[in-house]
């Protein structure tokens, strides 16, 4: 039994984490799906998958991989949005969910470091999280 | 086995992601892929999976993102090419950390204030080293290949360099001044240490420092797609004198809030293959949760060790193979 009595945990960082855990989570069952449909829509499928892995695993470039594909050209952040009948589409989706509940999840947390008079940190959160939002926006402008 | 018990989500992700790869294997047809490894689609998917599984558990305990041990042996060993297997690393160094954020937090292992400390330089190093790798690859072809190989080579053996200095003597530092920035910010300077039964106290230095060594960090790990986590614990424990284990498990969750702006720029140029990436991503989140329950109770040190070795090893391919490709030659037994 412990003898001496544990320090107490933020509040800001178990939101944080829960969040992002459970996000985490279905982002799996999503990419889980995605490799399903992949596989099972064979050569049918704009993004044949096993075409994908034979030009992946021949050490082509990602264009050339691309371009050896039924969907001809190299899809982007915008264009996998149109490709959303296809299990690739769908895998890359669920990666995407998970990688963008990081924004939220971290304000969220800044919202916590507010209430709990941090307002140091709960600004450097929220410049954190509004560059997370941003950054997939970011190759439009450039 | 307490730990499946305890986490019933644990338990389903694994029954589905076992099941869905059991029901590939068998009732979806999969031919051999032409190369030279011999499997068909399914069976690199699910031996993907396993490989990361394991990864998982060992980079999380060493708070160094599965990016490390996977992209170095990727493009050490494999043909596939350094902009897919960056971009599949960065989602390797990413899922384990993000996943683990939840046990992290609520162990109170990770120090929040020093994850929101560390996250701006971080996230805007990794997407500035993404965007320039990706620049990179444009312009040099075949022979920027090379060089990443080549640079990573060198960066892999200064890392080890690093943590074969950095010792053993660093699992509690024991700094007794005081920083002014620190005691300024209320940075915290305490956490439950489950193997000892007591609470650890610490007090953290060098935060301009630190700040400006995190965004090199970002840099460097959007750049060669190793995520980053591998040098948080060093700037953390060497640099701050953060404890190891609370160095190991911020590290995890700064790394996966960096790399998730470092991944766009792969993403728009088609270089995150989803086939690819997601049974690495699947194996990520299993293996991270496992890790991340395990660290809380386990000595972080062997793990150091084992991750000494396999860093030297991998950086001696990656320079060989650098060197191959630069000047066309053939180094022989390697």
């Amino acid at each position: 039994m412990p003898t001496q009595k544990k320090p107490p945990i933020p509040i800001s960082g178990v939101i944080y984490g829960e969040f992002i855990y459970w996000c985490t989570c279905i982002s799996a069952l999503i990419v889980v799906f995605g490799t399903i449909k992949s596989f099972v829509e064979g050569s049918s499928s704009d993004i044949p998958v096993e075409q994908l892995l034979d030009a992946v695993f021949a050490g082509q470039s990602a264009d050339a991989v691309w371009a050896s594909l039924p969907v001809g050209s190299t899809p982007n952040a915008g264009t996998y949005l149109s490709l959303l009948n296809t299990g690739e589409a769908i895998t890359v989706l669920g990666i995407c969910f998970g990688v963008l509940s990081v924004g939220p999840a971290i304000f969220l947390s800044a919202a916590f470091m507010w209430r709990s008079k941090n307002k140091f940190f709960a600004v450097t959160a929220l410049f954190s999280g509004a560059f997370a939002v941003i950054a997939p926006f970011v190759f439009f402008l450039i | 086995m307490n730990i499946f018990k305890r986490l019933p989500e644990l338990q389903f992700l694994i029954l589905i992601t076992i099941g869905c790869y059991v029901f590939l294997e068998l009732f979806v047809k999969s031919s051999v892929l032409n190369s030279d490894l011999g499997f068909s689609g399914v069976d690199i998917v699910f031996i993907s999976f396993i490989l990361s599984f394991l990864v998982a558990i060992l980079s999380v305990i060493a708070g160094v993102g599965g990016g490390v041990i996977f992209t170095p042996i990727m493009l050490a060993f494999t043909s596939v090419d350094t902009l897919i297997i960056r971009s599949t690393g960065l989602v390797v160094a990413m899922f384990s950390g993000l996943v683990a954020s939840g046990p992290f937090m609520r162990k109170g292992l990770a120090d929040i204030k020093l994850v929101f400390l560390g996250a701006l330089p971080i996230l805007l190093g990794g997407f500035m080293g993404s965007y320039a790798a990706v620049k990179l690859s444009e312009h040099f072809g075949e022979t920027g290949d090379s060089i990443v190989r080549l640079g990573l080579g060198l960066l892999l053996a200064a890392i080890a360099l690093v943590f074969v200095l950095g010792g053993s003597s660093n699992e509690y530092p024991q700094d007794k001044i005081k920083s002014k920035l620190a005691t300024k910010l209320k940075l915290r300077h305490m956490y439950w240490e489950e193997t000892l039964q007591k609470p650890v106290k610490y007090n953290v230095q060098n935060v301009k420092i630190a700040v400006f060594l995190l965004f090199a960090v970002g840099v460097t790990g959007g750049f060669f797609g190793l995520g980053g986590g591998w040098a948080v614990v060093p700037v953390l424990n060497l640099v701050m004198s953060v404890p190891l284990k609370v160095s190991a498990a911020t590290s995890g969750v700064l790394l996966a809030m960096g790399n998730s702006a470092a991944i766009w720029p792969y993403i728009n140029i088609g270089a995150l293959i989803g086939v690819v990436a997601a049974p690495w991503m699947l194996g990520q989140i299993i293996g991270g949760i496992v890790g991340a329950h395990i660290l809380s109770s386990i000595k972080a040190a062997f793990v150091r060790k084992l991750l000494i070795v396999m860093l030297f090893l991998t950086s001696f391919k990656l320079l060989s193979r650098g060197l191959e490709g630069l000047f066309n030659i053939s180094i022989p037994f390697i």
